[in-house]
């Protein structure tokens, strides 16, 4: 057990240290971020500056006055006429400048003007915000908080037994977005390890390897250490949206109501590290077989295809989420971890599937480094041999070579 | 006494391919052993059932007082024949994790490494990636990583392949060093007279099968007779009888070919014309000689 957390420890130093890992890794949270930071930088230079109203009813003139929870908010200055508002935008003191005509209370209708472009999203937010404050000012307290906060929804399946999320936004794009982390780290780690087994075989390291340690302990420990590089992607990721989310909900308005869907994260999160070490096992297997890196890429693309299936069906996860296709890729261990996020935010999945699925996927991933190990034992001093299949069922059906 | 090494009859094939027929030998606590043979032998793939890394499909094998296991794995060390260090790791960070692998501590690792590089002249490219290294650094460094965790057998697969005379002077006192501290080493090699200056005793393997076992002294005896030394004027190639001829300082050096008889090679030479003998003698043969004489000569096996 510790040659394998050597082996483990090692090669994740080794892959972390890589100019390409940290530039791969965080190269997007560092965009992400900096968009963050310039469209708050950009908010806090322009945005922050008063809205103006011009109140031809005579109505809110009589009754303005600020939301309780007005420091937050942009200010909101009244002026008697349109040419005054004109006048203090074009010295801008205000951002913009809203009219509401005569017959507002009856038709809704308002007018926005700005100097060069509409109001800001935040002044529009906020001036919205304003009206409806002042349309329920006369309301009890307790009633009008509730008008301005609406409803706090939670949605269940019918047997009660799981949340379905309310935020639709989040809903659709989290699925793509986790999906597509995997499909990348599949990718990555894939083309990773294909290289480090065949560079392990072109370099006779294997043969020195090969007298200090058991195969199972080195491709245990090349796993383990690149399931410890996924989940330091994972961490990265998570707090850049953390942070993202913290810092722009301030600003941006869009970003205000977006809750994190912990549960599925959770859930994700339970089949990321299973799928993981399966295409680590096949693509270690892959790389045990081949002479040559091509060969083996070749090969890494038909089995990631594997891994991509579930897209091609996503309108029949959305038409008819709980359909048998849908349940045999949920159970189907290289398709489970996108079917399951894109089926989460779409229904209820129910819980038989996930448990099945998950104990599928687990046993396949334990079959998938055991059998790589001992593929790998049978290829690994074959220089200049390639592996064919037959070869390869029979070093996992022997003992070994 | 009972052997650090015992290879019984062993056989591997790679598909069609007979690797290793029949070999066996045993090797002794503190000897040091040479495995000869001509590329494509079955020296490689004999050493790798040595150490586990294949299973032999007939035969025995066992090491160390029986079959190899985990703990065994830490007692041995490895010089593989083409370098085996990681290419992209710096230098003193791969022999610290090679010798954690082998059951050393991190801390006892690090300063072993430290005084061997010092040792090998190696510390100040400590930090240099393996790749970075030149041919003699690198094998230098192989050596390194086989010693630092102090293994009771070592396995040394040519260990002055790319050395410089001097360096290649600095490691055979390492080996025989070694064999004073009581190690128990197995060297395979091309290089006769490393084999001659180091071993006690080798085993000559040819197709995949063991022909020559003994030791040296007893061995070089056996094939008195099968050389001889010439000086003279002419040609003195292509004589029947005669497997390999080389002109060294002035004399000729003639291998015999098995069966061959010295006083024939003299008639055929006496009776070829334009030649002039001015010296002829049988000569101890050299383990080059012997080594020609059995490969090419004779391919039935002959145990001293």
């Amino acid at each position: 057990m510790r040659k394998l957390w050597i082996v483990a420890k090692n090669e994740y130093a080794k892959i972390v240290r890589k100019r390409s890992f940290l530039l791969g890794t965080l190269a997007l949270p560092i965009f992400f971020i900096g968009i963050m930071v310039l469209s708050i930088v950009t908010t806090i230079g322009t945005d922050q500056q008063p809205v103006g109203y011009v109140d031809q009813t005579g109505w809110l003139s009589a009754n303005a006055a600020p939301p309780a929870d007005s420091a937050q908010r942009l200010k909101m200055l009244p002026f008697v006429d349109e040419a005054a508002a004109r006048t203090a935008l074009q010295n801008k003191q205000i951002q913009a400048f809203y009219v509401l005509p005569k017959d507002y209370l009856q038709t809704g209708k308002i007018m926005a003007y700005g100097w060069d472009k509409e109001p800001s999203a935040a002044a529009q937010s906020d001036f919205r915000y304003f009206l409806r404050a002042n349309l329920v000012a006369s309301l009890p307290q307790d009633v009008r908080q509730r008008a301005l906060d609406g409803i706090n929804l939670t949605a269940r399946s019918a047997d009660g037994a799981q949340e379905i999320n309310g935020n639709a936004i989040i809903n659709f794009f989290l699925p793509f977005a986790l999906g597509f982390f995997f499909i990348m780290a599949v990718m990555n780690s894939a083309t990773y390890l294909l290289q480090a087994v065949t560079d392990e075989k072109e370099s006779r390291t294997i043969e020195v390897m090969a007298t200090s340690l058991s195969p199972n302990q080195l491709i245990g420990g090349k796993a383990l250490g690149l399931i410890g590089v996924a989940l330091t992607q994972i961490v990265i990721l998570c707090l850049t949206i953390g942070i993202g989310l913290g810092l722009g909900s301030n600003s941006i308005d869009f970003l205000r109501g977006v809750r994190v869907p912990w549960s599925m994260l959770g859930v994700a999160l339970l089949f990321f590290v299973p799928a993981y070490v399966l295409i680590a096992g096949m693509m270690i297997a892959v790389g045990a077989a081949v002479t040559e890196v091509r060969q083996g890429q070749q090969l890494a693309g038909a089995l990631n295809m594997l891994y991509t299936i579930p897209y091609f069906f996503v309108i029949i996860f959305m038409t008819n989420p709980n359909s048998p296709l849908s349940t045999l890729l949920t159970l189907f261990p290289t398709t489970a971890f996108v079917t399951i996020t894109l089926r989460w935010g779409l229904s209820t999945i129910p819980i038989w599937e996930l448990i099945a699925s998950w104990i599928i996927l687990v046993g396949s991933a334990i079959f998938s480094i055991w059998a790589a190990a001992r593929v790998f034992r049978s290829g690994m001093l074959r220089y200049g041999q390639r592996l064919n299949l037959r070869a390869m069922l029979s070093a996992v059906r022997v003992k070994a070579e | 006494m009972t052997p650090t090494v015992t290879i019984s009859h062993v056989a591997k094939s790679f598909g069609q391919v007979h690797a290793v027929e029949d070999v066996s030998f045993e090797v002794y606590a503190g000897e040091i052993f040479g495995l000869l043979g001509p590329n494509g032998a079955g020296k490689t793939t004999t050493i790798r059932m040595m150490l586990d890394i294949f299973k032999p499909e007939r035969g025995e094998v066992s090491v160390l007082g029986g079959a190899i296991d985990e703990a065994k794995k830490n007692r041995i060390g490895y010089l593989p024949e083409e370098r085996g260090l990681y290419k992209d790791l710096k230098l003193e960070a791969t022999l610290i994790f090679l010798a954690t692998l082998k059951g050393v501590s991190e801390t006892t690792a690090r300063k072993k490494a430290v005084d061997w590089l010092k040792r090998l002249d190696l510390y100040d490219h400590r930090q240099k990636k393996i790749q970075e290294l030149s041919k003699g650094m690198q094998q230098k460094a192989q050596v390194i990583a086989t010693l630092l965790h102090d293994p009771d057998l070592i396995v040394v697969d040519e260990p002055f392949a790319g050395l410089d005379p001097v360096n290649t002077r600095l490691i055979e006192d390492i080996i025989r060093e070694q064999q004073q501290a009581g190690k128990t080493i197995v060297m395979s090699t091309h290089q006769m007279y490393q084999v001659e200056a180091l071993c006690g005793r080798i085993a000559l393997i040819n197709k995949g099968r063991t022909v020559l076992y003994g030791e040296v002294d007893q061995i070089k005896h056996n094939f008195a007779g099968n050389a001889i030394v010439v000086k003279g004027q002419g040609d003195f190639t292509n004589v029947p009888g005669v497997l390999e001829t080389r002109h060294t300082n002035g004399d000729w050096h003639m291998a015999l070919a098995a069966g061959a008889n010295p006083q024939d090679v003299f008639k055929a030479l006496a009776a070829r014309e334009g030649l002039k003998i001015e010296r002829f003698e049988i000569a101890e043969p050299s383990l080059d000689d012997i080594f020609i004489s059995v490969v090419q000569g004779n391919p039935e096996a002959l145990n001293a």
